[in-house]
């Protein structure tokens, strides 16, 4: 069997459907070996799982409601055809809803797979492996273009416990939750205030929080939430802010920052001086 | 007479700035069928993606406002460069495929590699998850799953596998987005088994997005004596998808 070597794009599509309407995603799959390969294709339903972006295919269910298939002219879904060596294809997904479909998400994955009817002539002990690539379908399904959603902070905290103002950067970490029957993206900021100042702002990463779930919170740019050293030492307020349409409480907490490295270092000193004092004060015994 | 050239002036004036001022020509372009008229509000004079050694462009001359706008609960990404995924698409490679361990010894494990390698666009991590169809078979016989050293490893928890007298089959991973799964080399995993409805289970994972992150993946086998004779065989599935 030829290695295994694929581009598929995009890897994600989300669309909001009226129920009835049908539209068509065009994929373009590319093999990028050096041999043809033979590839198939199917679409599976999948949960989230989690709270990083994972997914888990086992207890979906299809939702009978939608139906997939290629538009393409020479191929069918479940189709088996050959994708020549370092050569792209496009793919064309047709997805239909009926109208009396659920207003509710519904989430697919798009997937390629390496066809694995090959008979191996090994005379050896030999395992074959093979692969498959897939690409995420969100489809909210509404009546309307914005469907409204409900959310919360679910989790919000601070470390570490002990803050000096030296050394140590300070992570935020939190989830938010999805209370109702539609994603949305994680679209909000940080925001960090001393004596009613704004000292920094972090712009929340746009992630998607599916239906009935909870998501990690990342900021821009995938990164962890943190603000680095040095701090002024003293009391920070933390406001933890969701854009308006997530109908979201904003969510309010404060730490202190202790000058711990400089107190240590005085001490330290304090202590040799003493040490030195005393070790010079001492009579050296006569012998 | 001086009253009629001042009339004239004022007039040819008039007409001038008339004629500076006249609205531009539109170059927007229609379409036509007999069920279809569609008004083409752009007329692009070049459009594609160019490269050089260090940078790479995509470009679309001509697009009408294009941009990011934002309202009250409304956002508007105009123009055709919004089509495009920023950063690099979702790619997986498997850099050998067939795995043959030749002919196998009691108490000697026998190991083959290849390395599994993965990129993302931007906003999206990835999970490669791996099942096989069945254990290790040929004809009636099976070598088992191994449970490693401490007897107790499975498909979703590693275990150190060193002893020879430990049998079966299993995998190691060892690379980018595996050390939540293997802590080192020396620790290793069964493949989830399809025919026994074991589910797929996630042996790489990374929640950013990565270009050519790798992992060397070692399959390892090890017979005992009464092992049965014979060419055993099984396939294993890797499965590659974004975090969504």
């Amino acid at each position: 069997m030829p290695n295994f070597n694929l581009t598929l794009s995009p890897a994600q599509i989300e669309f909001v459907l009226k129920p009835g309407i049908t539209i068509i995603q065009a994929y373009d799959i590319t093999n990028n070996s050096d041999s043809s390969i033979i590839l198939n294709t199917e679409v599976l339903p999948w949960i989230p799982s989690g709270t990083n972006g994972s997914v888990n295919y086992n207890q979906a269910v299809s939702n009978p409601n939608i139906e997939f298939s290629l538009n393409n002219s020479n191929l069918q879904l479940g189709q088996p055809f050959t994708l020549a060596a370092n050569s792209k294809q496009q793919l064309v997904l047709k997805i239909k809803t009926n109208s009396d479909i659920n207003l509710s998400d519904n989430y697919y994955t798009f997937f390629v797979l390496q066809d694995q009817n090959t008979t191996t002539t090994s005379k050896d002990n030999f395992s074959q492996a093979s692969g498959k690539i897939g690409s995420h379908l969100l489809l909210t399904i509404s009546d309307t273009e914005n469907p409204k959603v409900t959310s919360e902070i679910q989790s919000f905290s601070i470390s570490p416990k002990i803050k000096d103002i030296f050394f140590q950067s300070i992570t935020f970490e939190g989830k938010i939750k999805n209370n109702s029957d539609f994603f949305f993206k994680t679209n909000g900021k940080i925001t960090i205030t001393k004596n009613n100042q704004i000292i920094k702002e972090l712009e929340l990463n746009s992630d998607n929080v599916l239906n009935h779930h909870s998501r990690d919170i990342f900021c821009t740019d995938q990164t962890t939430c943190k603000i680095n050293p040095p701090f002024w030492p003293g009391h920070y307020k933390v406001t933890v802010i969701l854009d308006s349409s997530l109908n979201a409480k904003s969510y309010e907490t404060s730490f202190y920052v202790w000058p711990i490295s400089p107190l240590l270092f005085i001490v330290l000193v304090i202590g040799i001086i003493f040490g030195v004092r005393k070790f010079k004060s001492k009579p050296i015994p006569k012998v | 007479m001086n009253q009629i050239t001042k009339k004239l002036f004022i007039f040819l004036t008039v007409l001038s700035i008339t004629y500076i001022l006249r609205p531009n020509i539109s170059f927007a372009q229609t379409f036509d069928s007999n069920s279809y008229h569609i008004d083409f509000g752009n007329f692009n004079m070049t459009s594609g993606k160019k490269s050089s050694t260090n940078y790479s462009l995509t470009d679309t001359v001509g697009q009408n406002a294009p941009g990011r706008y934002e309202t009250s609960g409304y956002i508007l990404k105009a123009g055709f460069q919004y089509l495009y995924e920023s950063g690099i698409p979702l790619s997986f490679e498997i850099s050998n495929t067939n795995l043959n361990f030749n002919s196998l010894t009691p108490n000697i494990g026998s190991t083959v590699t290849n390395t599994l390698t993965i990129s993302t666009p931007t906003g999206h991590g990835y999970d490669i998850l791996a099942i096989a169809n069945h254990p290790l078979k040929s004809l009636g016989n099976t070598i088992p799953d191994t449970k490693c050293d401490s007897g107790s490893c499975s498909e979703s928890v590693s275990g150190v596998w060193t002893s020879n007298s430990t049998y079966g089959f299993g995998f190691n991973a060892n690379g980018d987005g595996t050390s939540s799964y293997f802590t080192n080399s020396t620790y290793f995993r069964q493949f989830a088994d399809n025919s026994s409805g074991e589910t797929a289970k996630v042996l790489m994972s990374e929640p950013t997005r990565v270009k050519d992150h790798s992992a060397l993946i070692t399959y390892k086998i090890n017979i005992s004596p009464l092992q049965a004779a014979g060419t055993y065989e099984n396939s294993i599935n890797f499965i590659a998808v974004p975090k969504y």
